[in-house]
């Protein structure tokens, strides 16, 4: 399925593009003006965008299902999203808690999706948090963030 | 400054302890890079990208490209001893390296390894001075419609090479395209595809793109393969001497091999990996035991591993000498020159010479370092395998994090992140090659600003455009690259169809063929 939805989603964002780029000052071209460029794009995305999805509903799936199921594992699926969720979640909430906080509970939360123990997820965890807040924050002087409080 | 002058000005620079120091810690974690499998050379740098911002140019340089080759030494050290390519320009070496670990000559073929990354190592610093002087000397000659030229005709070469589907390549290439239009235009500052966002008005930042495309989906599809422990081979010191005959049959693979890598390395395209496939079919074909191969035949490792190493030199003349990168990997490069301010290009070697010939001398010895480090400390690299692979990702993940994070101060930055990630992690479910999209994100802004600069030239004549020889003379390769197969293909159908529209006339009923007189 995935290898009909992704063409079918970039052609879709490419009309979205294209009905963008018009709207900005398009000039002439011998004076070109800043939505000539973004226009010539998206004409090329929107045609790209449309060869990719006859291709994908025409030509036979076996070779792109195989591919997508090439290399799944037991419990795979479940792996990458729990995995997608935390890192979604940690963007969320890391202006909120701060870094140290967020990078505790990030590493050990994924480290158990991944299939740690709950002791050696929270001590990596900690172990971690500490060691990048102090080489980055401290040793390399980026101001990363310490959270409200 | 004449090329030999300008080397031993460039070691000066480099043998100071910091750039040598900086070049020691690149072409280390670059063999680390290149021994574990999952995050490759690409996502590394873009990882240390922040953390050479308080350095030198020329020594954020230095670190940033040991990286790149250190990786290339690394992937062959997995391939052969536990047949896993660390990164993909060492899937070739597999074929016949593992074949040969089990014949009990590992050591022979990572010595092999080590001699001919670094023969090509040299040749490729050699071919970088003769090289991207000249070519620089060429492009002062070049105006906004030859850069124009030069940045679609990279697009469309890449897409043609980069592998799978020409469809998809440009999939990828509209997409990098359309994202090098958000923010702030560089000719009239008139904002686009912002939403009113301030963050969004400086553009979409690659290294963040990068870091998901490469870093992220690397590590989804790593937590996807669930926990897995790897079988290592140990090898003493003493197994790595190759007898007599080992070194004879390596020494010409290992010259061609630095010839085949170091061309291909100028072309667009994913230069490591092509030129190891090329170099390899190339000693297949002028053996005259062609069987071999496959089955532990020397050469199959020593052309591979020489091309890699001699790609990634030949991928530094566009980018040093044009300013212009042809993969993600000299793209990283370019973002890490822009950040301190340099611009690289023809004029660098004059204005920059402390970078450009300091860069240049840095590869050198760096390629000295891996073949002094590789070898005696193979099993300690290998050992690095023995690390739980969930909890490795897990850490390049923080890292991914913390890397985006630091690059703006932005937290727009870890959304992109998260998007390409998940993006990255599609495009390798579905077999797509990123690198399209990299390159064309880089591209496209410098595309942009040469087109309407050359249609402002011509007053928006572009038959007038056309005629400049030297535009004309750029854009012949990549047409003919894009026309030429499907012609040829064409061609060679319409003959077969004449072919079997004619047999039966000459040959009677049953369509056999006359021998001819």
């Amino acid at each position: 399925m995935l290898e009909r939805v992704v063409p079918l989603v970039i052609l879709i964002a490419s009309g979205v593009y294209l009905s963008l780029a018009i709207k900005l000052p398009l000039g002439t071209t011998a004076r070109p003006g800043a939505g000539f460029y973004p226009t010539a794009v998206a004409v090329f995305a929107c045609i790209v965008g449309l060869a990719a999805t006859l291709r994908a509903f025409v030509t036979p799936r076996v070779a792109a299902a195989v591919a997508a199921a090439d290399g799944e594992t037991p419990g795979g699926r479940r792996r990458v999203l729990s995995t997608v969720l935390m890192l979604g979640a940690s963007c969320f909430v890391l202006p909120w808690i701060g870094y140290p906080a967020t990078a505790l509970v990030f590493v050990t939360l994924v480290l158990r999706g991944l299939g740690s123990r709950w002791p050696s997820a929270f001590v990596i965890g900690a172990v971690s948090a500490a060691l990048s807040f102090y080489l980055f924050a401290v040793l390399l002087d980026v101001p990363l963030p310490r959270g409200v409080w | 400054m004449g090329p030999l002058e300008g080397l031993l000005y460039g070691f000066s620079v480099a043998l100071t302890p910091t750039n040598l120091f900086a070049c020691f810690i690149g072409v280390v974690v670059g063999t680390l890079v290149g021994v574990l499998p999952g995050i490759g050379p690409v996502g590394a740098m873009a990882l240390l990208l922040p953390s050479t911002f308080a350095l030198h140019p020329a020594t954020a340089l230095i670190m940033l490209a040991g990286i790149y080759y250190g990786a290339m030494y690394g992937g062959s050290t997995t391939s052969i001893l536990v047949n896993v390519p660390g990164e993909a320009g060492s899937v070739v070496t597999l074929i016949d390296g593992y074949q040969m670990t089990r014949k009990g000559r590992a050591g022979a073929a990572l010595a092999i390894a080590a001699v001919g990354s670094f023969v090509a190592g040299t040749v490729g610093v050699v071919g970088i001075m003769l090289a991207a002087g000249w070519l620089a000397d060429l492009a002062v000659r070049f105006g906004p419609p030859e850069y124009f030229a030069i940045t679609l005709g990279g697009l469309l070469l890449l897409s043609r090479l980069s592998g799978g589907s020409l469809v998809h390549a440009f999939v990828m290439v509209a997409i990098g395209l359309a994202l090098g239009t958000v923010g702030m235009d560089s000719i009239s500052a008139f904002r686009r595809f912002t939403f009113g966002s301030v963050q969004l008005a400086q553009g979409v930042d690659l290294v963040p793109v990068i870091m998901g495309l490469y870093g992220v989906a690397e590590v989804l599809l790593l937590a996807e393969e669930g926990i897995k422990r790897t079988k290592i081979t140990t090898v003493r010191v003493r197994e790595l001497l190759p007898t007599r005959l080992e070194w004879r049959q390596s020494a010409a693979p290992i010259a061609r091999g630095s010839i085949v890598g170091f061309v291909t390395g100028l072309v667009p395209g994913p230069a490591a990996v092509l030129s190891t496939f090329i170099a390899y079919t190339v000693e297949k074909k002028v053996s005259r035991t062609p069987e071999r191969f496959g089955q532990g035949a020397v050469e199959g490792v020593a052309a591979p591993e020489a091309a890699n190493n001699a790609a990634t030199a030949g991928a530094m003349v566009p980018l040093l000498s044009l300013g212009i990168p042809f993969s993600p990997a000299t793209a990283i490069l370019l973002g890490a020159l822009v950040i301190h301010g340099l611009q690289p290009g023809p004029l660098m070697i004059s204005q920059r010479p402390e970078v450009f010939w300091g860069f240049i001398a840095s590869m050198y010895i760096g390629n000295l370092m891996l073949l002094i480090l590789n070898l005696p400390l193979v099993g300690m690299f290998v050992s690095v395998l023995r690390l739980p692979q969930h909890v490795l990702a897990t850490l390049v993940l923080l890292l991914c994090v913390v890397g985006a994070f630091s690059l703006n101060n932005s937290f727009l930055d870890l959304w992109v992140l998260t998007a390409f990630g998940i993006f990255g992690y599609g495009l390798r479910k579905l077999r797509a090659d990123p690198s399209p999209l990299v390159v064309a994100l880089v591209l496209g802004p410098m595309m942009e600003k040469t087109l309407r600069q050359a249609l402002f030239l011509t007053r928006g004549d572009v038959l007038e455009m056309l005629a400049r020889p030297l535009m004309a003379a750029i854009l012949l390769v990549p047409v003919a690259a894009l026309v030429g197969p499907p012609v040829l293909r064409l061609l060679r159908h319409s003959r077969r169809g004449l072919d079997s529209f004619q047999a039966p006339e000459r040959g009677g009923p049953g369509g056999r063929p006359e021998p001819p007189l």
